[in-house]
């Protein structure tokens, strides 16, 4: 094994864990002193992160959201001085991110998982970090009886989010798929498989940039996804994007 | 990301400590956050699951018979073809994983969702460690190839 493939699969093994004791120092300090190995190692933990959210869901307790937002008013209550001056001025947004932390409590009161919650203080970070925070185009996915369920927001930088707003319900054994046509000679491109209706980002990079017009839509469909790559179920709901002012 | 912490550490008040401890960790560093390097998501769970390493090893070197817990009592639901399995059809992962032997790929998906070492894999699958490390190290370059 050549010393530059020894490293990429030092890189690799740092990004699934499974290094420890001087191996894991030695990676540590590599990641810390070396860009091309750093970014290495972030390339792979994007990729592997798709397994964590195959985690089963687990509902934390209210305990649990009560304890981290007393220590982190406890935290912010020890800093305030010090940001004030520096960090708050450099960064103005991040007001916002602490009115969404201290709404702690109110995303489980909507019934939102821990898996949600870190999708939104995901959504958090990332709408501080970007220039543009306004989805360029927006889609709501209404069902049959023209009520609205969900939401798809699309943004510039090609990542898309679909945010459910009315519960639905999945029968046993079955699950939500998630669907964009983009092109009528491709047919219906599926993006994202879901086991109940939660908050995800959606699986577009592969895709060309969304467009007006373009369709998303939710059908029901064996827990595996369709077996064909196709729709095969019945079409829970659907909308397409219109550009958001 | 409870569900997360909780494959590392069945023990529900483990998992939420570490939960508990990673979102002050991530709230305490959300301002050195670099878009240039990674996504968001990533970078919060990486937090975590960093977390939950140190803890499940600590914990290990502390009583050994931890082990146990994170090797017998995981429910075929929980294991890690289940995981595989509800990867996003489209995904790459999914396919290049699904492109493994079948043992080689649990070692895989053990390693990174449940966070055990080359040794107590090899304890696990009942292979000599230097075994287990060239099949891993076999593994990550067949999968590297096909991510590329």
């Amino acid at each position: 094994m050549t010393a530059q493939s020894e490293r990429e699969t030092m890189a690799l093994e740092h990004a699934l864990g499974l290094l420890d004791g001087e191996s894991l120092a030695q990676a540590e300090q590599l990641e810390a002193e070396d860009s091309s190995f750093a970014a290495l190692v972030t390339i792979w933990r994007e990729r592997f992160s798709e397994l964590d959210l195959t985690a089963p869901p687990a509902e934390a307790g209210s305990e649990l959201w009560a304890r981290i937002a007393t220590s982190v008013e406890r935290i912010e209550a020890g800093q305030s001085p010090a940001l004030t001056r520096s960090a708050r001025a450099s960064r103005p947004n991040a007001s916002f991110v602490a009115s969404l932390w201290h709404s702690l409590p109110v995303w489980r009161a909507a019934g939102l998982s821990g898996a949600a919650a870190a999708l939104s203080l995901a959504l958090a970070l990332a709408l501080i970090s970007r220039p543009s925070p306004n989805p360029t185009y927006v889609a709501v996915l209404m069902t049959e009886a023209s009520a609205p369920a969900a939401i798809v927001n699309a943004y510039r930088d090609g990542h898309a989010e679909l945010i459910p707003i009315e519960p639905i319900a999945v029968p046993e054994g079955k699950a939500l798929q998630v669907w964009t046509l983009w092109d009528r000679e491709r047919g219906p491109v599926s993006i994202g498989l879901l086991d109940r209706a939660r908050s995800v980002p959606l699986d577009i990079a592969r895709l060309p940039q969304t467009g007006a017009d373009q369709l998303f839509e939710i059908t029901l469909e064996p827990k595996q996804g369709s077996p064909t790559g196709r729709p095969t179920g019945p079409i829970l709901m659907k909308g397409t994007t219109h550009p958001a002012l | 990301m409870l569900g997360v912490a909780r494959r590392f550490l069945p023990r529900a008040e483990i998992a939420e400590e570490v939960v508990h401890d990673a979102f002050v960790r991530i709230w305490q560093k959300a301002r050195d956050f670099d878009p240039a390097r990674g996504s968001a998501r990533t970078w919060i769970y990486t937090v975590l699951r960093n977390h939950a390493l140190n803890t499940l090893r600590n914990e290990r070197r502390v009583d050994p018979t931890e082990d146990f817990e994170a090797f017998g009592f995981v429910s075929e639901e929980e294991g890690p073809e289940a995981a595989v399995m509800r990867l996003s059809e489209a995904s790459r992962l999914r396919r290049c994983l699904g492109g493994l032997e079948p043992m080689r790929r649990d070692v895989i998906v053990l390693a990174y969702t449940q966070g055990l070492t080359h040794g107590e894999l090899a304890g696990r699958f009942g292979v000599p460690l230097g075994t287990m490390k060239s099949w891993i190290r076999r593994s990550l370059t067949a999968l590297k190839d096909c991510m590329s």
